[in-house]
This record gives structure tokens, sequence and C-alpha cells, in this order.
């Protein structure tokens, strides 16, 4: 069966830095796949490199096709939502806005499907962390996306809230068949819920089946000695800085 | 009242106050929102230049400054996207260059220019019958733009990597932002003045803000506020013989007030 995507080579330099160097793997249908390393290992980088979103050098094949040729086929989240927050737009009509048929719109269907039907009224800088990234979500999942883009999608959010979002993100990957990779930091949450994972530090480390691929010792190499992460059984166990980040997030939708 | 509907100079102002009130106000919910108050107080006083280089070389100043100004934009635009610059550097030094240039330009000619005065600050006598056409023919073609482009602009400015997942060219339409904001504010000048102009832009949907809970509701209450302000602030121009465009913007003004006052009250 051909990869859903195909990444061959890839490399993204800023001002002539590496920010990504010669990564290449292919990503099957229908799973669910991290991108884990540690902070300016270049996961946001290749999640935009294959969006088209910064210039890079390398293939990258989206269904044997360029990525510019599917974007109606894929979804996007990204980690930041930088938009005014004053400004008075409503849930339902942020979701109008990628539709190019609006009034054909399925927005209360979209929004209940990620649990925010009640909310549709409610103007979007009024929403919490997670409540936005729930919006984010349906907006993403409004054309029904083959494969979905995750980019730190619950980042700010408390535990229980990520928990919820990935459980989500599961059932539209079993229900739908929604091939989905994101980025992360929250280890544990990618050894629960995901398939496989790339682990990168500007260039490929490792990657494969989460569980064989996620060892102490890749953990290790990428977060180093004193990461603190252990792995035992169906659990990873968090470092004592992550824990704290995820617990003192904005609260949950 | 009725014998001043009758005035060709009223008619011509009315007509031309509400084509303007309607396509600046409406450009105004993307200026507010993408935060270039800046780019069309510097644009629009960059025009000056445009103005001076018609008047010296004997062309309607008004097309002249069209020109400048839509020139003016595209070199922004590029400088923006090739310089390490922030974007209010680049507006700055545009802005003052221009309207240094139109000071120079300006010197060159001998004796007392009122016509000059009437583009610094407006003059509703001003507006001609070849004005008027190119207020309503430009206006409406840039008010089709915006309204059949309205999702992508929205987008656009609320997430640009959101709107280039969507399909949106977001270069190409910055572009024809900047160059369709440079051409209405242009347009605005003969009305409220190289001074003033960029009040239309920004007061009418920052009051509209302060009453709204929804992105229809912002558009409604800009335009209503907008054609509000310019039809009341010509009428009370012309009765207490006052400066057209000081009085339309004094208008805005008043009721930027009331609509703070009104959602201070409704505040809990």
């Amino acid at each position: 069966m051909a990869p859903v995507l195909e990444v061959k080579d890839l490399s993204v330099r800023f001002a002539g830095v590496a920010a990504l160097e010669h990564v290449s793997f292919t990503i099957e249908k229908e799973a669910i796949i991290a991108v884990i390393g540690p902070n300016g290992s270049g996961k946001t980088t290749l999640l935009k490199a294959i969006l088209g979103l910064v210039p890079c050098q390398g293939q990258v094949r989206l269904y044997s096709r360029p990525v510019r040729q599917m974007l109606p086929q894929l979804g996007y989240v990204p980690q930041h939502f930088a938009f005014d927050s004053t400004f008075p737009l409503t849930v339902e009509e942020f979701i109008a806005l990628t539709c190019r048929t609006p009034e054909r719109l399925p927005v209360h269907g979209i929004l209940a499907e990620v649990g925010m039907n009640a909310f549709k009224g409610k103007l979007i800088g009024e929403l919490s962390g997670g409540q936005l990234q729930r919006v984010l979500l349906a907006h993403a999942l409004l054309h029904r996306p083959r494969i979905l883009f995750l980019d730190e999608a619950t980042s700010g959010i408390d535990i229980e809230g990520q928990g919820d979002f990935y459980a989500t993100i599961q059932r539209l990957n079993r229900e739908h068949g929604v091939t989905v990779m994101m980025v992360s930091h929250e280890i544990s949450m990618v050894y629960r819920f995901t398939d496989r994972i790339i682990c990168l530090n500007r260039d490929l480390i490792s990657h494969g089946e989460t569980r064989s691929t996620l060892t102490a010792e890749v953990l290790k190499k990428l977060y180093g000695e004193n990461a603190g992460f252990t792995v035992h059984g169906h659990e990873a166990v968090l470092p004592r800085s992550e824990a704290a980040r995820a617990g003192s997030g904005r609260g949950h939708g | 009242m009725a014998e001043l509907l009758q005035l060709p100079f009223m008619q011509r102002a009315l007509l031309a106050g509400l084509v303007l009130g309607l396509l600046l106000s409406h450009l105004g919910i993307f200026v507010t929102l993408r935060r270039m108050a800046f780019f069309s107080d510097g644009i629009a006083h960059a025009a000056l230049a445009g103005a001076a280089i018609g008047l010296l070389l004997h062309r309607d100043p008004l097309h002249t400054a069209l020109i400048f100004s839509a020139l003016l934009a595209v070199v922004i635009f590029f400088l923006e996207k090739r310089s390490r610059l922030p974007i209010d550097s680049i507006i700055g030094i545009m802005f003052t260059s221009s309207m240094a240039l139109g000071v120079v330009l300006i010197s060159l000619r001998q004796g007392y220019q009122p016509e000059l005065i009437g583009y610094l600050f407006g003059n509703i006598l001003a507006i001609r019958v070849p004005d008027l056409m190119l207020i309503v023919v430009l206006g409406t073609a840039i008010l089709a733009f915006l309204f059949l482009q309205r999702r992508k602009l929205t987008l656009l400015a609320l997430d640009r990597e959101m709107a280039a997942m969507a399909g949106v060219n977001p270069g190409r339409y910055e572009l024809l932002l900047y160059v369709m904001l440079a051409c209405a504010l242009v347009l605005g000048i003969r009305v409220l003045g190289i001074v003033l102009v960029s009040a239309i832009l920004i007061i009418p949907v920052s009051t509209a803000r302060l009453l709204s809970r929804s992105f229809r509701a912002l558009t409604r209450w800009t335009v209503l506020i907008a054609e509000c302000t310019v039809l009341a602030g010509i009428f009370l121009s012309y009765f207490l013989d006052l400066p057209t465009g000081a009085v339309i913007v004094l208008t805005g003004s008043v009721l930027f007030v009331l609509a703070f006052l009104a959602s201070s009250l409704r505040r809990p």
C-alpha cells in the first residue's frame, strides 16, 4: 500500500542556520504519529515544511501528489492562534470563514463532534485555552480531511483537558479513518494515544512503532541524562518540569 | 433643508460622502483587525507628494496622488517582505520622506495655494463632477472586491498561516489590500483631507466594536455609524459654517464617546 505521506531528504535553513537536516520518513494510512524532540529540535519546522508554510529543500508527497494540490484533504491546528481576542467573532462565524459554501455549512455537526455545540454563539476571545483548541480542531475538520496535522495543540491545557483532546483525536482516527500527525511535548499522552513516533533533533534520531521506539535510551538521547523520563508497562512518566507546566494550564473545555 | 438638497455641490458632497463612508468604514474593519492604523495614516500623509506632483505638472492632483500612493503601497509591501525592518519603521521612513518631498515640490510653486489647503483639510466645495465619478466608480470596484473576498480577507487578518492552509495566497491578498487601502484613502482626501482621512477608517469600526457581539453585527454597526457620521458632519459643517472634514471627525468622536459610555453602563 502506498504511504499517505512521503518525506524525502527534507532540509530547512533559516538565515543560513540548519533547522532541519535530511529528514526522511513515510506515514501509513490511518496511523496516529507523534513528532517529539527537545525545544529547537525542528518539530514545528518539520510540520510547516510539510505543509508548505516555510521554504524547504527535499520532497514532500501527500497521497503521491504535491501538498499544495491536496490542501482541501488536510486539516491543520496551529501551535499559536495569534488573533485579536477583543475582535467580536463568534465561534460559528469563525468556523464559517473557511467554508467555500457557508450556507451549506455543517457547523452544528462539526462543533458537536468536538463537544462545542453549546458554545457556537460565544465570542472566540472569551473561550478558555481548551475550548479554543477544540474550536480550532473543529475548524480543521470542517472539510472532512483525510489527514490532520496538530502542532502542540494541547499546550496550555491541563492534564484532564489534554486527555479529553487526545481521546477526541483517537475517536476521529478510529471512526472516520483520519490519519493524524502531531507535534507534542506530552510524552505520557504520546505513549498512550499514538501508534508511531518520530524522534527529532534537527535530524532524525529514530522512528517506528511508539512502544518499541520510545525507550528510556531514546528519551535520554533526546532530552539528556537528567530529563527524568521513565518508561514502564503502558506508561511514560513525566519529567517534573513538564508535569508542572501541564498542571498550570488555562483550563479545558 | 429641501433647498439645501437642491444645491449641486451639496448633492455631490452627499453622494461622495455616502460612498466614502461605506468604503472607508468597511476597510476599517480589516485595518483595525490587522493593526494597520499607522499604515493608513502614513499613506494618507504621503499622498501630499502625489498631489504636489499634480499641481506642479498641471495635472489633476487627485489622479497623481492616486498613482503615487498606490505605488508607495507596493514599495512598502516589498520592503516589508524583503528587508528585516519592522513594518512601522518602513512606513515611518516612507511617510516622512514623501511628506518632505511634497513640501519641497510645493515650495517650487510661487505664491499662495488655496488648492493645497483643500487637500490638507478637505473641501466639500472642491468636489467636481469628475472627482465624484472617480469616487463612485473606483469606490464601487473596491467595495465589490471587499464583498466578494471578505471571507478570505477576514481569515488572512485573523491568522496568516490558517489563511494559507485554506487556499488563500497571503502575499497576493495582502498586496491587493495595501493598494486598495491606499486608493480609498486618496479618494477620501477630497472630503476629509490628508490630515483627517484615516479617522473615518478607525473611528466608526472602533465605535461599532463597543456595541457588537458578532462579526455580522460589527459590519452593520460600522457602516451605519460611518454613514450617520458623514451625513451629520456634512450638514452640521454647512449650518455652522465650519470645515467639513473636521466636523465629520468630531461627529464620529462624539458617537464613540456615547458608545463607550453606553457599553460601560451595560457592562456588569
